[in-house]
Formats: C-alpha cells, sequence, structure tokens
C-alpha cells in the first residue's frame, strides 16, 4: 500500500515527443458489408503521431475511433473493406500478409482493450500470457521469458508478482488484469501502444491505478500513445494532442488546451456542454446536443453534424467540410464556420435560453418520505456439494441508514460491489432484507404482505441502468408504459391514451407510441423507461444508474429531464450512481458507501468542496477533470489495491486496508483503533457526517 | 479434486440405489416372465410352472424379490446384485446373464469407441474448419454433409451401406466388407496381420454408419463453440500480440473451444452405447443390443434389469467424468 501525493504527477508527459512520425494515417476508409447495406464506419481519416507523442481520439459510440485502430492493426472482422494507407515507421502496414503484419503487432504496435475480463485467454497462466508475447519476437528461452514477465508485472505494478505470475485471470481483480493487458503491450518496447478505452470498464480508483500503470509503461519503452476513449476527462489529463470524431470522421484536432479552451468545431462545443463537471458550477444548466448520432448506412450528404447543429446553414447540409487549418498553429476543425466560433460558449450555441438564467434552488427541506433504519442484506455463500450447507456471508449491505425528503434528490455514490444497487433494491423490497427498518410515510415497508404492498408500488418506482434490457423488445412503446396503469386496474383504452400524454411528458413523439423498443436510440429508450415510471404518478422514484449506459451528449438531454420532472411534478429522487460529476450535478445530499456501509454523508455542495473521509477524498481526487490545465496541476490521492470481498471485510474500519491515512498518516497507537474499533457516522456540522476515527476536511477543487 | 471425486461417487450411491428400485418396479410390473409358458397348448403341468416359479423367484413377494434382486440373500446363489449375480433367465437354465453382459459389451465397446473416436476427431476437424471458413462455400457443404448425416435414419442409412458393402464386393470381385456379423468367430486362431484385416472388413461398414449420426451433431457444436472464440477478446490480443495465425487457432482458439465438446462427448457415451441397437441389428452384431432384443423377446426380466443397470451405471460414471474432465481443462473450475 502506497500513496502517491503528486502535483500533477499523472498528468506530465514521461516521453519527450521528437519529430520522427511512428505512425502515419492517411485518408483511412473502412466499409462494412451488411445486410442493409454497406456500412460506412470511417471515412478518410488521417493523422500524424510522431515519436513519443501522445494522441488522443475522442468519440462518442460508432464515431468510427475503435475501427480506425483496428484497421491499423489488421484486427478487424473479414466483412470489412479498409482503403487508405497506414505507415508504421515508413513501412506501410495495410494489406500485409499475416507472417508480415504480425511480426508488427506486439512488436511495433501494442493494442490493449477495453474489457479486461475478456482480454485474458482463462485458460492459460498470466505469466504464460505475458512470455508468450515476449516469445512471439525475441529469441530467448522460456526461462528468460518468464524472468521478463515477472519484471512487466513489477513494472505496471502488480503487488507479488511472484505468485501473480502463477495465477489465472480469473483470479486476478479487473484493474489487475488490466496492468496485466498493459505489462503484454511493453513487453517488446513497442514504438506504439494503441489504448482502445482502457479505463471504460474500471471504477475511478482503480482507473487512476491503470493510467499510472500506462504511464509507467510509456516512461519505459518511450512509445507514442493512441489514447481511445469517450472520456474527455481522460484525455485532457493525459495526451498532448487531441482529435475529436464524428460520423467516422476527424471533425477537430489539435493541441489539447487548444481544443479545449477554443473548440473550432460546434461538436467538440456541444460535447464540452453536455458534460456535468465536478469543478464547474452546479447551478448552470447543462447544454445537451438535440438529435442523435448519424445512422452509418445513411450519412447525411454534407456535414454529418449538420442535422444537430444549431449553427448549420444550406451549405453545411450541401457541402461536407474539409478539416482545414483554424487560426491557431496545428489546430484544425472540419466547420465551414468554424471562425465564427471564437469566444463562444456551449450555452450560447445550444442552450435554449433557460440555461444562462440558471436554475433555482430553492430547496426547503421537506418532510421525510422514505426512512431506512439499520438496513442490512446478507447474502449466503452455499457449498457446491448435494447438500448445499452454508458456508459463509457475503455482507453486500451492513446496517446503513438513510433520510429522503420530500423534494429532494438523495445520491448513493460508490465504487462495484460497494452494496447501493442492493439497498435501492431493497426498498422498493424487489429483494428481501435480512433486517433492519424501511417506513415510507410513517408506515413500515418491511413487514408488509405482498398484498399490502402492492397499493404503494404506486408512490415508489424504479428505473434501470440498462435502457435496452429494460424494455420488452415484443411491447409497443404504448404499451410498456401503459403497463403499470393496466396491473393497478386502469382500462386499456384509458391506459393508453395516458401513455401519449407520458412520452409527451418526457420529451418524445406520442404518435411514436406504436413503435417498438428496438426503433429508439439509447437516450430515447432511457425516456421511455422514466414515462414508464411515471405513469402510475409517484412520489419517489429510484433512480438505478439512469445515464451510465448513455453517451456523453445524450446523457446531459435526460439529466436535464429529470431536473424538470423533479421541478414539475414534485418528485424525490434516489439516485445511484459512480459518477461523481453526474451526482454532484443533480444531487442535493449525497451519500457515500464502501463495502457496505456508508462513509460520508452531507450536501452536496460541502462534501464535495471538503470531504472529510479519506475514502471520499480519493474517490474525488481520481475523477478526471475534462481541462488540461487543471487536470495536470491537480493534487492527488491515490488509494492502491482493490475493494476487499465483500465475504470477508476487513475488521474495525472496512477501508482502512487502502486507506493512504491509515498507512501514512497515522501512529501505530492510532493505527489500532483503525483496526479494532470500526467508526461510527458522526456530525461534523451541518448534516455532514463521516465514519473515519481521524477524519480532517481536504479542499481538492 | 480427489476429495472431489471420492464425494461424487458417494453421492451417487443413493442415485444408483433409486435407480435400481425404478428398474425393478417397472420391469416387475409390465409383465410376466413365465407368460408364454402359461398360455402353452396343452397347458403344462402345474409342477412345472410352480418349479419355474419357484427357479424364477416369482413365489415371492415384490418387496422380498427386489431385496433378493440387489443383497442374493436367501437365493439359489445365482441373484444379487452386490454379489456379481444378476438373476436367473428365463432362456434356459445354463444362460448366465452376467457372462453373457459382459461379453455383449466388450462387442459393442469395439463398435461404439472406433466410432466415437472418430466422429470425435472429424467434428472437431470440420466444425473449425467450417468457423474459420464461415459462410463460405466449404462451411456451407459442410452445414449440408452435417444436416443430411442427421435427417437420415440409422436404419435405413444402415441398409444403404450394407448393399453398397455387398456391390463393392461384387465389383471387386472379392470379399473386401463383411456384411453380416462381428467377425469375433472370424477372428480366432488368426495371426495378428489376419486379425488386422478381418476386423477392417467386419467394422468399417458400420463404424461409419454409428459415426455419422454423431458425427453431425458435435461438429455443429464444435463450429458454434469454436466461432464464439474467434469473435473473443482473448484471441484478438493474442493477435496483437503478433502471434502468427496458426498458433493464434491453435493455442488460443481451438484449445478453448474444445472444452464444451470433451464434456458434451463424455456425457453422450450412455446414449450412444444404447444406440447402437439399430446399428447392431441391421449388422447382426452380437452386442448389447442384441443382448436387450433378445431379452425383450423372451421375457427374461432379469436379463433386461441388468441391461438397464448398466446403461444408468454408465450415464452416471459418464457424467462423473465430464465433471472432472472439465476441472482438468478449465482452470476456472476447481473442486473443493
Amino acid at each position: 500500500m502506497t500513496v502517491t501525493t503528486s502535483a500533477g504527477g499523472a498528468g506530465t508527459d514521461p516521453v519527450r515527443p521528437d519529430d520522427e512520425a511512428v505512425l502515419e494515417v492517411t485518408d483511412l476508409s473502412v466499409d462494412f458489408t451488411s445486410e442493409d447495406g454497406p456500412l460506412r464506419a470511417v471515412r478518410g481519416v488521417s493523422y500524424t503521431l510522431r515519436r513519443g507523442e501522445a494522441l488522443g481520439i475522442v468519440g462518442e459510440s460508432g464515431s468510427g475511433k475503435s475501427v480506425a485502430s483496428m484497421a491499423v492493426m489488421g484486427l478487424l472482422p473479414k466483412n470489412a473493406r479498409v482503403s487508405g494507407s497506414a505507415k508504421v515507421l515508413g513501412r506501410e502496414v495495410l494489406g500485409l500478409p499475416d507472417s508480415e503484419i504480425s511480426k508488427v503487432r506486439g512488436e511495433r504496435i501494442a493494442m490493449i482493450f477495453q474489457d479486461p475480463l475478456t482480454s485474458l485467454n482463462p485458460v492459460y497462466t498470466v505469466g504464460y500470457q505475458i512470455a508468450e508475447a515476449v516469445l512471439a519476437h525475441r529469441r530467448v528461452g522460456r526461462a528468460r521469458a518468464h524472468e521478463r514477465a515477472l519484471e512487466l508485472l513489477r513494472l505496471v505494478g502488480i503487488p507479488h508478482p511472484e505468485q501473480r505470475v502463477k495465477q489465472y485471470p480469473h483470479e486476478l481483480s479487473g484493474g489487475m488484469r488490466q496492468r496485466v493487458v498493459i505489462a503484454i503491450a511493453m513487453a517488446n518496447d513497442p514504438d506504439v501502444i494503441v489504448a482502445d478505452e482502457p479505463t471504460t470498464a474500471l471504477d475511478v480508483t482503480v482507473q487512476a491505478q491503470v493510467l499510472e500503470a500506462l504511464n509507467a509503461a510509456r516512461r519505459e519503452t518511450g512509445a507514442a500513445l493512441v489514447l481511445i476513449t469517450h472520456d474527455l476527462g481522460v484525455v485532457a489529463g493525459h495526451v498532448d494532442r487531441v482529435a475529436v470524431m464524428y460520423g467516422g470522421r476527424v471533425v477537430e484536432s489539435g493541441p489539447v488546451q487548444e481544443v479545449f479552451h477554443s473548440p473550432r468545431m460546434p461538436y467538440t462545443l456541444g460535447l464540452l456542454g453536455s458534460l456535468p463537471r465536478l469543478d464547474g458550477d452546479r447551478a448552470t444548466r447543462l447544454t445537451p446536443i438535440r438529435g442523435t448520432p448519424p445512422a452509418l448506412n445513411a450519412m447525411p450528404a454534407g456535414c454529418a453534424f449538420a442535422p444537430r447543429c444549431p449553427m448549420a446553414r444550406d451549405r453545411c447540409r450541401d457541402e461536407e467540410p474539409a478539416l482545414s487549418a483554424t487560426d491557431a498553429p496545428g489546430h484544425t476543425a472540419a466547420c465551414h464556420y468554424s471562425g465564427e466560433l471564437d469566444g463562444v460558449g456551449p450555452a450560447d450555441l445550444f442552450g435554449d435560453g433557460t440555461a444562462a438564467a440558471g436554475r433555482e434552488r430553492t430547496r426547503a427541506t421537506g418532510a421525510p418520505v422514505l426512512t431506512v433504519n439499520d438496513l442490512v442484506k446478507n447474502f449466503p455463500i452455499r457449498s457446491k456439494g448435494l447438500l448445499r450447507r452454508k458456508v459463509g456471508e457475503v455482507q453486500a449491505v451492513s446496517g446503513i441508514s438513510l433520510e429522503l425528503r420530500e423534494r429532494e434528490t438523495l445520491a448513493l455514490v460508490g465504487e462495484s460491489g460497494c452494496g447501493k444497487s442492493t439497498t435501492a433494491r431493497m426498498l422498493l423490497r424487489l429483494i428481501e432484507r435480512s433486517s433492519g427498518e424501511i417506513v415510507y410515510r410513517g408506515q413500515p415497508l418491511h413487514d408488509l404482505s405482498p398484498r399490502r404492498m402492492r397499493p404503494l408500488r404506486h408512490e415508489l418506482q424504479i428505473v434501470f441502468q440498462d435502457p435496452f434490457a429494460s424494455l420488452d423488445p415484443r411491447m409497443t412503446v404504448a404499451d410498456l408504459v401503459g403497463e403499470p396503469l393496466r396491473i393497478h386496474g386502469e382500462r386499456a383504452g384509458r391506459a393508453r391514451e395516458r401513455a401519449g400524454d407520458l412520452l409527451d411528458l418526457v420529451g418524445l413523439d406520442p404518435a411514436h407510441g406504436s413503435r417498438y423498443p428496438h426503433e429508439f436510440s439509447g437516450g430515447q429508450r432511457q425516456r421511455i423507461g422514466i414515462a414508464r415510471a411515471l405513469a402510475l404518478q409517484p412520489k419517489v422514484l429510484v433512480l438505478d444508474e439512469p445515464v451510465s449506459a448513455l453517451d456523453v451528449s445524450v446523457q446531459a438531454g435526460v439529466i436535464n429531464l429529470l431536473e424538470d420532472l423533479q421541478e414539475e411534478l414534485g418528485l424525490s429522487y434516489l439516485f445511484v450512481s459512480h459518477d461523481l460529476s453526474v451526482v454532484r450535478h443533480i444531487a442535493d445530499r449525497v451519500a457515500v458507501m464502501y463495502l457496505g456501509r456508508i462513509v460520508e454523508t452531507g450536501p452536496t455542495e460541502r462534501l464535495f468542496r471538503e470531504p472529510t473521509h479519506p475514502y471520499t477524498q480519493a474517490l474525488v481526487s481520481a475523477i478526471p477533470l475534462p481541462d488540461p490545465v487543471r487536470e495536470r496541476e491537480r493534487e492527488r490521492i491515490l488509494v492502491t489495491g482493490d475493494v476487499p470481498s465483500p465475504a470477508d471485510p476487513p475488521s474495525g474500519c472496512r477501508f482502512r486496508t487502502r486507506c493512504p491515512k491509515f498507512a501514512h498518516g497515522l501512529s501505530e497507537g492510532e493505527r489500532t483503533r483503525c483496526v479494532e474499533e470500526p467508526p461510527e457516522l458522526l456530525d461534523r456540522g451541518s448534516g455532514h457526517r463521516d465514519a473515519c476515527h481521524y477524519s480532517e476536511a481536504v479542499e481538492l477543487l | 479434486m480427489l476429495v472431489y471425486t471420492v464425494r461424487r461417487l458417494l453421492g451417487a450411491v443413493p442415485v444408483l440405489v433409486l435407480a435400481s428400485i425404478l428398474t425393478f418396479v417397472l420391469i416387475d410390473v409390465s409383465g410376466d416372465p413365465l407368460a408364454d409358458l402359461r398360455l402353452q397348448q396343452p397347458p403344462p403341468d402345474p409342477s412345472v410352472i410352480q418349479l419355474q416359479e419357484e427357479r424364477l423367484y416369482l413365489d415371492r413377494s415384490m418387496a422380498e424379490r427386489y431385496w433378493l434382486w440387489v443383497t442374493g440373500i436367501g437365493g439359489n446363489g445365482d441373484i444379487g446384485l452386490l454379489q456379481g449375480e444378476f438373476g436367473p433367465s428365463t432362456q434356459s437354465t445354463t444362460y448366465d446373464i452376467g457372462a453373457n453382459i459382459a461379453e455383449r459389451l466388450g462387442v459393442t465397446l469395439r463398435l461404439v469407441g472406433a466410432a466415437m473416436v472418430l466422429a470425435f476427431g472429424l467434428a472437431v476437424l470440420t466444425g473449425v474448419v467450417s468457423a474459420m471458413r464461415q459462410y463460405s462455400k466449404v462451411d456451407y457443404t459442410l452445414t449440408f454433409i452435417g444436416f443430411l448425416a442427421l435427417a437420415m435414419p440409422t436404419f435405413w442409412f444402415a441398409g444403404i451401406m450394407q448393399s453398397a458393402g455387398v456391390g463393392f464386393n461384387e465389383l471387386v470381385g472379392t470379399q473386401v466388407f463383411a456384411t453380416i456379423g462381428d467377425g469375433t468367430y472370424q477372428a480366432q486362431g488368426q495371426d495378428l496381420w489376419g486379425r488386422i484385416t478381418n476386423a477392417f472388413a467386419y467394422m468399417t461398414l458400420p463404424t461409419i454408419v454409428l459415426m455419422l449420426t454423431t458425427f453431425a451433431s458435435w461438429s455443429r457444436y464444435q463450429r458454434t463453440s469454436m466461432l464464439e472464440v474467434l469473435n473473443s477478446d482473448y484471441v484478438r490480443l493474442a493477435r496483437a500480440k503478433g502471434l502468427p495465425e496458426r498458433v493464434v487457432i491453435r493455442r488460443h482458439a481451438l484449445r478453448t473451444a474444445l472444452i464444451p465438446l470433451t464434456t458434451v462427448t463424455a456425457v453422450g457415451m450412455a446414449a450412444i452405447i444404447d444406440g447402437t441397437v439399430l446399428t447392431e441389428r441391421v449388422f447382426q452384431w452380437r452386442g448389447l443390443g442384441e443382448f436387450f432384443i433378445a431379452a425383450v423377446d423372451s421375457n427374461d426380466s432379469y436379463a433386461l434389469m441388468a441391461w438397464l443397470m448398466l446403461s444408468g451405471t454408465t450415464v452416471i460414471v459418464a457424467n462423473l467424468i465430464a465433471d472432472l474432465l472439465y476441472g482438468v481443462l478449465d482452470p476456472r473450475i476447481r473442486y473443493e
């Protein structure tokens, strides 16, 4: 367990770029043949990567950012048609036969994929898989390759590499597996490392560790980096130049500060405006980009962004703008009117007038509607044998208390496995609690029979995370939205009528009620889910990661909708999320969970300004800011290691095994208290409570 | 692993007991072994019938008979599963069910073993080729052959193969393929080369018949699992490491894609042994299938029970083998 508290440590470039081009992509295009006609995934992408340089490629899903890099690696499926040129150290790699391209892969360009859980072969040890990469390009003995594997594991910061090297992938956590993949990538000192969403599948505190490992890999190998991501914060802190992709093309590129501070393409501006920021003004309304990205088989004739662009004129719809230089050196943009964007902010272009005014935050603390006392959920662990004896317990939620008030948004945040979703579901009795009390407006819910519970379900509704899985694909949208009404005894005709109103309420066309879910985009589906939850006119809405599965530009629209609905209908939200930026934007109060316990809770503004629990401090400090200057100057509190198993939580304070304060800021005697005595959640003034024996406010923003 | 194996074996005991009860009761209530004798015209002497009833223990209650069948306590020494005796036969007083079934099992296993090894090899080969050339002409051809083999009734296909064998023999003017019998008798007293040619002559045709239907379904299975693995992230990472394509296929794709087929094969073993009845009948092999048919024909309850118990035991053992194999092949599965 070590802590790095460094100013600008993560942001600074480990490698100094020079002028030699290591990767030169020119006019790269990729088409896929499909039953719906050709899909134009990448259309004429060009970029040059110099030795040691870090290039960020940013875009939403379907923008072609991953496909373009896979094309360079020759890893696309057979139905892909690739044209253009990609030169690695001056040598053309597109169209090389397998025997030639396999000498380039791993040796000159290495790649890191998104999902660490599936990237490693489950039947070989991690040591074998790293050694294999070494042996593919180096004439060394097995023993030497194994030694090198050990060395690489050490370099990417895996503790006890001698033991880990013999383990199989399933015995390692996601963060560790991603570091193994990074070790494989750096095995042969490549000239370029392509990282495709390397941290998207990971929790924020682990993301920080993996990005640190990636930096270590670059320091060690001197490799140039292509960092593909949708996360503007990650890009801001880790690259020199950034290229923004939209509809299969690069629409803007330039030095990262330039692009973030004075974007010259309306899409980039829109992206920045739709992002809730940890360092932004909470009262400012987000400015979403209207509409959805273009379908790959039906690209608009002119600029691909024109249908969503408030600036679009006739010329934009007819003529596709070329990527051309702007007034700043090295900064290019594909917009006919990029000159007009000088000094324009997202709200000026995408706002609807209300944005500038800001939100009125008039939160009279209402009466509590939903109260939870000492809620516990244990899942039994059963033996594998015939008898399936109970051999242990996973303590998913161990004694939490919450209070949700009228017209208030309470956010429950934490990393995966902390018990936040379990808690949310227990509140609605979708999962039965092990013990504790749930009280809704003075009425205890926890021991109601299912029959007595049913009328109360009117009042408490839920919106799920995955807008694709939570809608029955065989029901029309009107049926889906009207179903709760029919279940609660409404006539079919009346339910259908109400469904129309509800669709209108969430910003969808009521005429589309006869369509099926697959005809809608992710954001629209989530709106359908919200309309369904609102059908019974509930008082409390449990939102379980409602925007996590959505692209940034779409997410902002859903967040705004939720805010409007709360205002209009007087709802109370329990907002479950792992995304602190979103939480900071939408919530009035926040409760931070770690391993089944609440470690800190308080009013949003105060909790983010001066968090007192070391875990909250680490969380806040791990969120990347979409601002290249501030992101690189920030002070960071890094935690190491992974969340311990909830089947066997540490004694005393559950966070102590990862706590930077425990490791470095306490005396031996003070530590004993952390080990022996579980800290109580104590009030630190004005509703701010934390569960730390040695809590201390730290200003991080 | 050892602990797990022992526990699984112990766990198999109650299953076997249940299987024995079911087997016994189902067969015992389904018919009277002496029905033919009783209906004989002119009617046999009651003392003859009584003698037969005593010999076959039909003078006792069903519960007593079950106990006797399992333990052999209080019998004439020719009954009791736990003593390795399967009971008296209706077919003749000298017919030893145990010795017979063991001999027949040997014959059947010879056929099934060869067919399964061939089917497995061919299924892996065609499955992998099909998956790697998905939607190509090769894939479509193999898919067509696979479905054709699945669709053909065994007895019909066996008949066709038999006629084809006869036709071929006539064409070349010498007997290359034997189309009747299992060749056990013919092999006696031959030297090694003689035995090999003899085995080839007798085994080729029925092995092909038995292999084809099994191969077809396994091949589809292998194609699916190979396709899944070929599209997996770890195969992509193996390519990204710079491994040559054939190493990627052999080491990363095939190795993992074989796991499901291996267990399917183990589990399917029992079904295949039982399923040889038709093939054996057509080629007149004196295997388990023929044993089963003879037992049914002569109302031989103890022989039928023996056959059923053998099937049940094979299923249990095959499942155990499948589970253990899975543990060996897939490190994610660890038995405590």
